[in-house]
């Protein structure tokens, strides 16, 4: 494991300690790490060990592997389609941003230029000026919003795009969550109003929301950004914010950002208006990245590895037979293939594990530690039974059903797991929700890894403050958003940290 | 050659707006072309020209509807250049040779990913990702593979503000870092065959380019696939480019003609290519798709090693095949004509084109009422059809751009045709009167099964269409000088070879034209002389000047 997490020695023998009792003897298989005991490092070992990221030479790239491009594509194959009906329409900028472009606009480069990586030779030739790296595209996308938009009816210009983005960071490399290069989409559009690329903004969130609610089974925030935290550049930036109960943290789950005139100003992208005036567009764009998959892996995953919800599963059900002595192992084979047959009929994604070079214990779990929903067993006595015994990834929960409605069964089951990972998800995040009011009350919370929901003066002064007191190893607590769900907030409420008044409520904690 | 070198990014940036930046690149893009009627479109004052003028402007509008595209038969290049810009395929990039993929040529390509990607998975392979950037170091294990590609690699030495210890490739192709994976995954005969696939952009620094053709980053996809045997790996190799070649003839409607690249012309480090090579419209060769064996040479560089079932340690015998955007300018190439682009139907965004046609305001609500309710019928029947209801434009501008845009069939609804329930509809393929067929029925009984037809129909002639080009321009040679003949006419020869490297790279040097394949079409009749050293030669060969 080249690069990647390297947590401090003294963990690791605390960890080990704990642990050892996750690897299985008879298998080799499992996980030498618990997710309460050693987070840390429990998350890496599932990633590589349920075979969906390797690490590789250079340091915050890893290989995803098809287990997890599997993943991305029925990720993919919700939003693609969504964004299409809303006739946001698919193209491809360049990878290579010209020095002079992404100067452009300034707030925008601050934000970025540290984090560029440049290409300054071909083959044996420097070049004579150095060539960076897309670490998003506005600046690259832009130029050419100002050449195509000329009158109001070129409005409204909507774009996505699929691509890998690099940022140089130094800081922790984490698999999915942070990293040097990654994948995304990244929407772009200019619009003639504000209200309409406010309609926009939200309609977008609200995708990104049901992406990890309904796909992802990770329940989340939506809400609005800090002016400290909102895109550089931008108008202002909405989120979808999860968080990660184990580590107290939270992590910007997507964002969507009105990036007002700001742009079109540097990029000069006006249009006539129907009145003949000269006019600037509105824009936004919207992005979301792998690191979805990260976090839903951070919030199921347990110590027998990963837990997938159905709904990304590119296998929702393994069928392995369990051949005893003596059992017809023909008959068991050929139901099991049945069996995977008569499910993918229904347009359930199920395979067969046939081999035999692995016991049925083996393949427990393997197919446990890649986290498939659901597990069918069906051995001699099911077949003289006509049965097949299932088990749940989720919660081990053991059934056996008849095989004459084994369809509908399988059907009901995978839905009801993917509710129920939602749910369990939820309730494991709202009992760490804490209400502050006061500092003391906000660093007790903190310190308990909390995701504190306090009374905020909005100030931008406050926000580095509390910033720079509560510095310390594992990062500064800073705003994660103010939820557009508001409670109420009683006239006279103080803010937490300032002793302003408050003006809303804001979710706050150490983030990813 | 022909081929555009863009201007720098200095000079496109080097002003101090954005947009009188374009404009300036535009004016550098005009001086390196020939001059032709392009450039009147180019020139004008008013960038917006280049293809949706605006309708206040009807001076500009006559641009497009008068002076249109440079013709096909005037100048090629100028006329590709051309399709590319006003059927908005593709723009410049801001780096030289680089280039933007507009939402309409994006489509072309998401159509060709749709069908390929279901046929690698119907053969067994998985999608997966590998990082872009690759150490140096990996890239100098294969010997052959780093000589073939060092002078194009974009190196990036520099990232967060530091010097890198080692300097990075941005991938060129992937099969060092694929290879490196493959050593740490297979190890046992169980663990093969593996075989997976990525769609991904790679960069190679040329030169001389072209859009879609040649770029400095292009997409694509790579697959790799590790074998037990010699035999398996052979197959997998030909599984693909029988894919390849399939998909050209019956998605594409391009009449490739696979076949086998010569020792100077294959992969670097691949022990054999294949490839399809594809007519254009100029009749230059283009190398479609290739998929290479790459035997064990790079199992050896990377020491991927397998044990078979005797508990043996054995290389793997590995493949690598590849399809890009350039096949796109591959369809531009073949099929369109001097009024723009044509589509094959299966790889058309927009198949149909509804547009309607009013006078009076009163005419308005009942024709666009008509027009709406034949969409929704084509829609739910799964044709991928688009409603030009904008009153911008006359119907004649309407007919012109969406020819232009190579849109397969136009329906063309006014207020006779509402009252007698009918539509008229036009082939993108077969111009004028000819391919105008009146009195078409509305109801979706008639309607759908008969566009459906129609689809079919043009996509089968525009097969047809380039196939007999092709045949036509193909010439069968028994010497050199018939070659040169050949060449000279601008054809493709056709002649028994077995000459070597150096005669291969003496006809280059002589006659610009390149062994392009052996195909796998042989004729029969056993050995004939071959045309440059005489000798018994079992196979023909193609030579042709190609992109």
């Amino acid at each position: 494991m080249a690069g990647g997490n390297k947590p401090a020695k003294a963990d690791k023998s605390n960890a080990a300690a704990k642990s050892s009792k996750g690897r299985k003897k008879e298998t080799g298989l499992g996980l030498t790490n618990t997710k309460d005991g050693n987070f840390g490092e429990w998350y890496p070992e599932v990633l590589t060990n349920g075979e969906m990221i390797e690490y590789y030479d250079i340091s915050g790239c890893y290989i995803l592997r098809p287990w997890t491009m599997g993943i991305w594509e029925l990720m993919q194959d919700f939003f693609d389609p969504e964004i299409k009906n809303m006739k946001i329409k698919p193209c491809y900028f360049p990878l290579f941003v010209s020095n002079n472009v992404l100067q452009k606009e300034k707030d925008h480069i601050e934000g970025f230029a540290p984090e560029v990586a440049w290409v300054t030779k071909s083959g044996d030739s420097d070049l004579e000026n150095p060539i960076a790296i897309r670490p998003t595209s506005e600046t690259v996308m832009y130029p050419y919003f100002s050449k195509w938009i000329r009158g109001h009816r070129d409005l409204p210009l909507k774009l996505n795009q699929w691509c890998n983005v690099v940022r140089w960071e130094f800081s922790n490399p984490t698999p999915f969550i942070r990293s040097r290069e990654f994948l995304w989409q990244e929407g772009h559009t200019a619009h003639a109003t504000q209200e309409e690329a406010d309609t926009e903004v939200l309609e977008i969130l609200e995708l990104y929301r049901r992406l990890y609610e309904e796909y992802l089974a990770v329940p989340v925030v939506k809400g609005k950004k800090s002016e400290l935290e909102k895109f550089a550049g931008g108008l202002y930036t909405t989120s979808v914010e999860a968080f990660i109960p184990n580590t107290g943290r939270g992590v910007q789950g997507a964002t969507s950002h009105c990036l007002g005139q700001n742009f079109a100003k540097m990029f000069d992208i006006t249009f006539e208006d129907e009145n003949r005036e000269k006019a600037m567009v509105w824009q936004n764009s919207w992005a979301y990245s792998t690191r979805t998959i990260g976090v839903m892996v951070m919030v199921h995953g347990d110590d027998k590895g990963l837990v997938l919800p159905p709904k990304v599963s590119s296998v929702q059900v393994i069928v392995i037979h369990v051949p005893y002595k003596d059992a017809d192992v023909k008959e068991i084979i050929s139901a099991c293939s049945a069996t995977v047959k008569t499910l993918c009929d229904l347009g359930i994604r199920a395979e067969a594990d046939l081999r035999e070079n692995y016991s049925p214990g083996w393949k427990y779990s393997h197919w446990e530690m890649k986290g498939v929903p659901l597990r069918i067993e069906i051995g001699p006595k099911d077949l003289a039974n006509n049965q097949v015994r299932t088990v749940r990834r989720d919660n081990g929960e053991k059934v056996d059903i008849p095989m004459t409605d084994l369809g509908e069964k399988v059907k009901e089951m995978l839905d009801d797991i993917q509710q129920s990972m939602f749910n369990v998800a939820k309730q494991k995040r709202d009992a760490c929700v804490q209400v502050t009011k006061t500092w003391d009350e906000f660093v007790d919370a903190l310190s308990k890894k909390k995701l504190i929901l306090a009374p905020w003066c909005d100030e931008e002064e406050v926000e580095k403050e509390v910033k720079a007191k509560t510095k310390g190893e594992t990062g500064a607590a800073k705003t994660l958003c103010s939820p557009f769900d508001q409670p109420d907030l009683p006239e006279g409420t103080l803010c937490f940290a300032s002793g302003k008044p408050a003006k809303k409520w804001t979710y706050w904690g150490r983030s990813y | 050659m022909g081929a555009l070198r863009l201007p720098s990014l200095t000079s496109v940036f080097s002003a101090s707006s954005a947009r009188s930046s374009l404009l300036l690149r535009r004016s550098n893009h005009l001086h390196v072309r020939k001059l032709t009627s392009t450039t009147k479109v180019f020139a004008n004052s008013s960038p917006v020209t280049e293809v949706a003028p605006p309708p206040e402007s009807n001076q500009k509008q006559s641009s497009i509807q008068e002076q249109g595209i440079t013709p096909r038969s005037q100048d090629f290049n100028a006329w590709y250049l051309d399709v590319i810009s006003m059927a908005e395929l593709a723009d410049y990039g801001p780096v030289r040779g680089t280039m933007v993929i507009r939402p309409y040529g994006y489509a072309i390509w998401e159509a060709i990913q749709d069908y390929l990607n279901l046929k690698f998975k119907e053969t067994g392979h998985s999608n997966m990702y590998f990082p872009q950037f690759i150490p140096y170091s990996f890239i100098e294990k294969e010997a052959s593979h780093v000589e073939g590609f060092s002078p194009e690699l974009a190196l990036v030495t520099v990232g967060g503000g530091k010097e890198l210890e080692e300097k990075l490739v941005v991938r060129p192709t992937s099969e060092t870092i694929v290879n490196h994976m493959f050593t740490q995954w297979i190890h046992s005969y169980r663990d093969l065959p593996l075989m997976i696939n990525q769609w991904a952009n790679v960069t190679r620094w040329e030169m001389r380019t072209k859009p879609f053709i040649r770029t400095l980053e292009f997409l694509w996809q790579e697959g790799h696939t590790a074998h037990a045997t010699p035999e398996e790996a052979e197959k997998e190799a030909m599984q693909m480019i029988n894919v390849y070649t399939k998909f050209s003839y019956e998605e594409a409607a391009i009449p490739v003609i696979p076949g086998r690249k010569s020792r100077v012309e294959t992969f670097a480090g691949a022990d054999r290519t294949y490839t399809i090579e594809a007519m254009m419209g100029d009749r230059k060769a283009l190398q479609a798709g290739t998929s290479h064996n790459l035997g064990q040479n790079f199992s050896r560089a990377f020491n991927t090693q397998f044990a078979d079932e005797n508990g043996q340690r054995q290389h793997v015998w590995q493949t690598s095949w590849a399809i890009s955007t350039r096949f796109v300018g591959g369809i531009i190439m073949t099929h369109g004509d001097d009024t723009g682009l044509m589509l094959p139907p299966r790889l058309a965004s927009v198949q149909v084109v509804i547009v309607p046609i009013w006078k009076k305001a009163n005419e308005k609500n009942e024709v666009l009422g008509a027009a709406l309710s034949i969409k929704d019928v084509l829609h739910s029947a799964g044709i991928k059809v688009k409603l030009d209801d904008s009153d911008q434009r006359t119907p004649g501008w309407k007919f012109n751009f969406w020819e232009m845009k190579g849109v397969p069939i136009r329906i063309e609804i006014g207020p006779r045709d509402v009252s007698s329930n009918s539509v008229v509809i036009s082939r993108r393929d077969i111009p004028g009167k000819p391919g105008k067929v009146f009195g078409i029925s509305m109801e979706p009984s008639v309607l759908v099964p008969y566009v459906k037809e129609k689809l079919d129909e043009i996509q089968l002639s525009l097969l047809e269409k380039a196939t007999s080009f092709r045949n036509s321009n193909i010439v069968d040679v028994n010497s050199y000088d018939e070659l040169k003949e050949a060449i000279l006419q601008g054809k493709w020869a056709r002649g028994p070879w077995v000459g070597s490297d150096e005669d291969e790279l003496k006809v280059k040097e002589e006659t610009g034209a390149t062994l392009r394949c052996f195909p796998f079409d042989q004729p029969q009749g056993g050995p004939k002389k071959c045309l440059m050293t005489d000798g018994p030669a079992d196979e023909v060969a193609i030579f042709a000047k190609s992109y």
